[in-house]
């Protein structure tokens, strides 16, 4: 047996926490069977295995590895021989097993009153889909924690919060989408569920759909749980796994062209794709620029490496961030040759795509380079601060003072000229990046003179 | 066993290792001694693989721990500073994971574990939970730890922190065991004295440098050190011990650390020969402060 599981399972699998789940679920089961009215047991049930599973066991999953560093066993585990594949599925359901036994209890009585009613193809969906919800709000909570572990973080109780409400927050998406077209939940609010969903030009069955959608996403999320382990143990991750999400991503989100606004309309769908790809690439961008560590020596070090030629050295360095930036970029500019085959979109689209872009590379240098100003534990809430004047508050004084006329100036607007709302964003842009490259050459703090 | 090549490591707002070189040889105890803040937790964490140097080359037995960190974790020890148990699990459970997770069988962890609380002596509390141990026994557990899976290479933190006499004396007696049975220890301490007993090597690390450049040999049991100490100064006193075949460690007019042979019959010639050219000797004894000697010769007063 996987020895981090088996250990879990020594602290967390106890006769008296076994028998206490077994008693209080059973008297909160007997208790619902007596009131009737809604509360029946199996709805019961599933409310509490929410609540077991994804929302306690989102706390678990945090627990799992910033536990060990607030109890000081953690450098220990790094220095065990466990694979990094062997630590996180060790951690993930072992730290977790405890919510999945009271889970799988909760579980039990769902299914069988959804096989009672409405077949055992719907409850092989149900079962695939509370499964999903479960591993997916677990495993965000774990890659939160993990991220937080890489950028230095410390383990307070509101910090583990935060990483489980990451994993909240997983729970919550997927249990909205799912219940677009659960027919569970069709039949409890009587109201109709999508049948059909369509994706890249096809019409597809909406369950099949998005529980596929979930399981994917799902395998994603456990694959970011390795790759950030590997990090904590030591280990280098390339950048392929990275790329390939991307591709993934661009794809995936490229297929929804049909959901996009009427506004679009005279677009053809191949820009429709290239724009929903390069949305995607830079919510990404955001995204991973705020999570991940801006470490100015690991920074130094990669331009280090550039500067004596060893550009592979430098390229496994690369973060997510970057690639994602990177893709963003190229497919904008793919987007922007595309748009210059129809002359309506080519003179007020084309300098919007390109000033979008000039305004992420604004942004993506303003989170860097706040990393390399004084109190920089705080530099992304200070960038965040800087983007929230920026995108909301600076606009809304400039509409109330009627000078709309100047938004261009913070983010993509049509403008007249065409160009100077790219040329400004770009500058922008430029500006800020070189701010922030100058502020991460400047040497270390002199060391102490030595005793003589 | 392990080799550092012009290590430099850095935190975001300094250089806590400013290019260290050193070599630890097999088989031998090596204190790494320092004032607080000198680099010395950095230093083992690099040794350890736990961090990963700016520049320069840290290997362990051959391999780089940036190549192959996953290897050099699988062959080594460690207790940092300041450590932590699974308070609710038994000792006997502790020392079981620690085995598993270094690669050890299941038919073999129960030997491995009986193995290992025997040397640490936590036979007879292996049932106890690890929240329930002294801090002793607490500490005993910790190493028990890190020696289960018989490592090649051990580093401590500042293992003797908050231990008592007798405890500090088993954990000498300890490591001077797993030396000999082919262990390579790296100590991390402030304290000489306590490294005084079991240590052969002394590397100093002062302000992210090695001071002096390499290690220091403080303890050959062929050789030990002998302090000489004078009545009345003689300026000669350095000149005559070289001439009769000491190695002078450091001398002044009144006294003189030596290394020289244990020979009972040759230190007696050696004290015949100073009363003869009528040096005024008030002590001759070995050194019980070599290491100390040795490092305030290194770095001053």
């Amino acid at each position: 047996m996987n020895p981090e599981f088996e250990r879990n399972i020594w602290l967390e699998l106890t006769t008296r926490r076994v028998l206490l789940m077994i008693g209080l679920l059973a008297l909160i089961f007997f208790a619902a069977a007596l009131v009737g009215d809604n509360w029946t047991p199996s709805s019961v049930a599933s409310w509490l295995y929410y609540l077991i599973v994804v929302a306690w066991g989102s706390r678990s999953a945090a627990l799992s590895v910033v536990g060990e560093i607030r109890d000081r066993t953690w450098d220990g585990q790094r220095l065990s021989s466990l694979g990094a594949g062997t630590m996180t599925w060790g951690k993930l359901f072992g730290s977790t097993i405890y919510n999945w036994f009271g889970g799988a209890i909760c579980l039990a009585l769902v299914l069988v009153n959804v096989v009672t009613h409405l077949g055992l193809a719907t409850a092989v969906l149900e079962l695939v889909y509370y499964l999903a919800i479960g591993i997916v709000a677990q495993a965000a909570a774990l890659l939160a924690s993990l991220v937080a572990v890489g950028r230095g973080q410390s383990h307070s109780r509101f910090e583990v919060f935060v990483y489980q409400l990451g994993g909240l927050a997983a729970g919550a998406a997927v249990f909205a989408v799912w219940s677009i077209a659960d027919p569970v939940a069709a039949v409890l609010s009587h109201k109709q569920a999508i049948d059909f969903i369509v994706w890249w030009g096809a019409s597809l069955d909406s369950r099949a759909f998005l529980l596929a959608s979930v399981v994917i996403f799902a395998f994603w999320t456990l694959v970011g749980c390795y790759r950030e382990m590997r990090l904590e143990l030591k280990m280098r991750n390339g950048a392929l796994v990275w790329l390939a999400f991307l591709v993934f991503m661009g794809i995936y989100v490229a297929g929804f062209d049909a959901w996009l606004s009427p506004d679009l309309k005279n677009w053809d769908p191949v820009a429709l794709r290239l724009l929903l790809a390069a949305s995607a690439f830079g919510v990404l961008t955001y995204v991973m620029v705020l999570l991940e560590a801006k470490d100015r020596v690991h920074y130094r070090w990669m331009a280090g490496q550039i500067a004596q030629g060893y550009i592979a050295n430098a390229l496994s360095g690369l973060q997510a961030w970057m690639m994602s930036y990177a893709a963003g970029f190229a497919v904008t500019v793919a987007l922007a040759l595309w748009l210059l085959r129809d002359p309506q979109t080519a003179a007020t689209g084309q300098p919007l795509v390109l000033a979008a872009v000039g305004f992420v590379t604004r942004d993506v240098a303003l989170f860097v380079l706040m990393q390399t100003l004084p109190g920089k534990r705080r530099g992304d809430f200070a960038a965040l601060g800087v983007l929230f004047a920026l995108y909301v508050l600076i606009p809304a004084i400039l509409t109330g003072l009627h000078a709309t006329g100047s938004l261009f100036l913070f983010f993509p607007q049509v403008q007249t000229p065409n160009w100077a709302g790219a040329g400004v964003a770009w500058i922008e842009g430029l500006a800020v990046a070189s701010l922030a490259i100058g502020r991460l050459a400047l040497p270390e703090r002199p060391a102490k003179a030595l005793p003589a | 066993m392990i080799e550092v090549e012009d290590l430099v490591y850095e935190y975001p707002t300094a250089r806590a290792l400013k290019g260290v070189s050193m070599t630890v040889a097999d088989g031998t105890i090596t204190a790494l001694v320092g004032p607080n803040g000198a680099g010395k937790t950095t230093l083992l964490r690099c040794l350890a693989a736990l961090e990963n140097p700016y520049s320069g080359r840290v290997k362990v037995n051959g391999l780089d721990t940036t190549v192959a960190p996953r290897e050099i974790h699988a062959g080594m020890g460690y207790l940092p500073d300041f450590y932590g148990l699974y308070n609710d699990l038994t000792a006997r459970q502790c020392l079981s994971y620690a085995a598993r997770s270094h690669g050890i069988a299941s038919a073999l962890t129960a030997a491995a574990v009986e193995k290992a609380a025997g040397r640490v002596g936590l036979l007879d509390r292996l049932e106890s939970r690890a929240g329930e141990l002294s801090r002793g026994l607490r500490q005993r557990l910790a190493i028990g730890q890190s020696i289960v899976h018989e490592p090649k290479v051990l580093l401590l933190d500042e293992p003797a922190a908050g231990l008592d006499p007798q405890a500090r004396r088993d954990l000498s007696a300890l490591l001077i065991a797993l030396r000999d049975g082919g262990m390579t220890l790296v100590v991390s301490s402030h304290i000489l004295a306590e490294l005084e007993d079991y240590c052969s090597e002394m590397i100093i690390i002062e302000n992210g440098l090695i001071a002096g450049g390499k290690a220091i040999k403080v303890r050959d049991d062929a050789r030990p050190r002998y302090m000489i100490e004078l009545a009345t100064a003689r300026s000669d006193l350095k000149d005559f011990l070289t001439a009769k075949g000491a190695d002078v460690a450091e001398a002044d007019e009144n006294h003189a650390l030596i290394a020289f042979t244990r020979n009972p019959g040759a230190r007696a010639k050696l004290l015949r020969e100073l009363i003869g050219a009528g040096f005024d000797v008030a002590s001759f004894s070995e050194s019980s402060k070599a290491l100390e000697d040795a490092y305030f010769a290194q770095v001053g007063r």
